[in-house]
């Protein structure tokens, strides 16, 4: 079912300056002229406007700005990245429900996304502030091929494809370790990667990603104005959140292809590109020490380079850091 | 550098210990001790292992081997009371509970099951939940809450029910 509606979508794009029969849905779908009907109804729903004309056929005249499955596919070029969509109105959290689909068998590239989330939550089970349509609040089901040491270095890939597809926007992003995106030091983006390993294979990751983009000033609650904004806050336009969303998925998939068989080296001078305070001195805590360090950059495995004021080097791969 | 008195007295507590071989490692010296326990379980394990395969004795050697039996019980948890170590299998930092105000994941004498949650390790803010991967009860917590572990590291010992 829902495969034929995806190949519906797909042919009505192909055609979209003409109109096509019904007769050559029903031929090229494998469905009778009646289920071609039923599935332009629920297009409809979507807020697709159909123009259906007599002996001609059907072309889309208008997409709708509502997000949906039918309305993020439509012009999404991937080859496995979002193929399978789940989009929910409404919904707790899109990370808990894509890991549940995740524990039950969902494929490589399937995404849960959502206009609202009322529990939205960060690392450390923090909530997320996510209000309706005014941001992307999505979750990536993966299955990567790698060795679970090797699944961190995609947390610092969803960055650097988040900040090239916001600098297409008037913006300067830049990524503070590992994966904040922050414009004009306040955080745009948030990301929060789980996932479920064996010592030598991943079972499954979930990268959650919430993006500002529509929010004005004094929409963010009283103790985020400080550290929070949004792409239109900061670009001064308002941004199609469908539009971002496929740009951010045809990124990723093309990205993360060239990681699987590149290795991370091949990201690491566009992560460099957008590090944050590189050179700068930061103050460090883990659960044994707490210390003044540079930072350096990031090593060929995406690790944290940090120089202490004796010369020494390390490499951190957790650390609180106050920025 | 360690003294050789220094190592004297390693080797004396760890024979007194129930540990069977260390490692230590600094940058310029590297240290391994191991006990030759194997000799010591195969005294027990050698009468059992030879008697065994005879069909004729069989019946009496069985109540030989329960009793040698008992006595390898009474030392034998001395020496390794769990049947499974999980491992850390990546660096990063351990966390033993979903976030700071909620119960670990798991506590010592809890039984666990293949799939169940025991800890986070989190790097470059990639949570890994990890999972027992055995059926058991977990006997003993090697790390605590916050700490850095590296790959391969032992978090959890696990006994078979």
């Amino acid at each position: 079912m829902e495969s034929t509606r995806q190949h519906l979508i797909e042919l009505l794009q192909e055609n979209e300056q003409c109109y096509i029969s019904g007769q050559e849905l029903s031929t090229k779908l494998h469905i009778s002229r009646t289920a071609v009907w039923k599935h332009m109804k629920e297009l409809e729903k979507d807020g697709y406007v159909i123009d259906a004309k007599p002996r001609k056929g059907y072309k889309i005249t208008s997409a709708p700005n509502k997000m949906s499955q039918n309305t993020l596919q439509w012009g999404l070029q991937t080859e496995w990245l979002g193929k399978s969509i789940v989009h929910k109105p409404t919904i707790a959290s899109t990370q808990t429900l894509a890991k549940q689909l995740a524990a039950t068998g969902a494929e490589h590239g399937t995404i849960v996304i959502a206009d609202e989330q009322t529990a939205g939550r960060g690392r450390m089970q923090r909530t997320w502030h996510s209000r309706k349509g005014e941001g992307i609040w999505m979750s990536l089901i993966l299955r990567p091929e790698i060795l679970p040491n090797k699944a961190p270095q995609i947390t610092l890939l969803v960055a650097t494809v988040i900040a090239e597809v916001l600098s297409n926007f008037n913006v300067k992003p830049l990524i503070k370790w590992p994966n904040d995106i922050l414009i004009n030091d306040k955080k745009v983006s948030g990301i929060l990667t789980e996932m479920q390993a064996e010592q030598d294979q991943i079972e499954f990751m979930v990268i959650g990603i919430g993006l500002n983009v529509n929010q004005s000033k004094d929409m963010f609650p009283a103790d985020l104005k400080p550290i929070a904004t949004s792409l239109k806050i900061q670009s001064g336009q308002k941004l199609d959140p469908i539009v971002m969303t496929q740009q951010i998925l045809m990124k990723f998939e093309d990205v993360y292809e060239k990681y699987i068989s590149h290795g991370f080296d091949v990201l690491k001078g566009n992560w460099l590109k957008y590090g944050y305070k590189l050179g700068e001195k930061v103050y460090i805590q883990t659960a044994k020490r707490q210390w003044y360090g540079v930072i350096e950059g990031i090593e060929p495995d995406g690790a944290l380079r940090i120089k202490n004021d004796d010369g020494s080097v390390e490499t951190l791969y957790s650390a609180e850091i106050k920025w | 550098m360690l003294k050789i008195e220094e190592i004297h007295e390693l080797i004396k507590r760890i024979d007194e210990s129930s540990i069977d071989e260390l490692t230590f490692e600094t940058n310029e010296t590297k240290l391994s001790l191991k006990k030759h326990k194997g000799e010591v379980v195969t005294s027990h394990a050698v009468p059992t292992q030879v008697t065994a395969p005879a069909p004729a004795t069989a019946v009496v050697d069985q109540s030989n081997q329960t009793s040698s039996g008992e006595q390898a019980g009474t030392e034998q948890p001395t020496v390794a009371n769990y049947d499974h170590e999980i491992v850390s299998p990546m660096v990063g930092t351990f966390y033993s509970s979903p976030s700071p105000d909620k119960d670990p994941f798991v506590q010592s004498g809890d039984k666990v099951k293949a799939d169940t949650v025991v800890c986070i390790v989190e790097a470059m803010k990639l949570f890994n939940e990890i999972e027992a991967e055995v059926n058991g009860e977990i006997v003993e917590i090697l790390v605590e809450n916050g700490e850095l572990v590296e790959y391969g590291q032992p978090l959890f010992r696990v006994k078979n029910v």
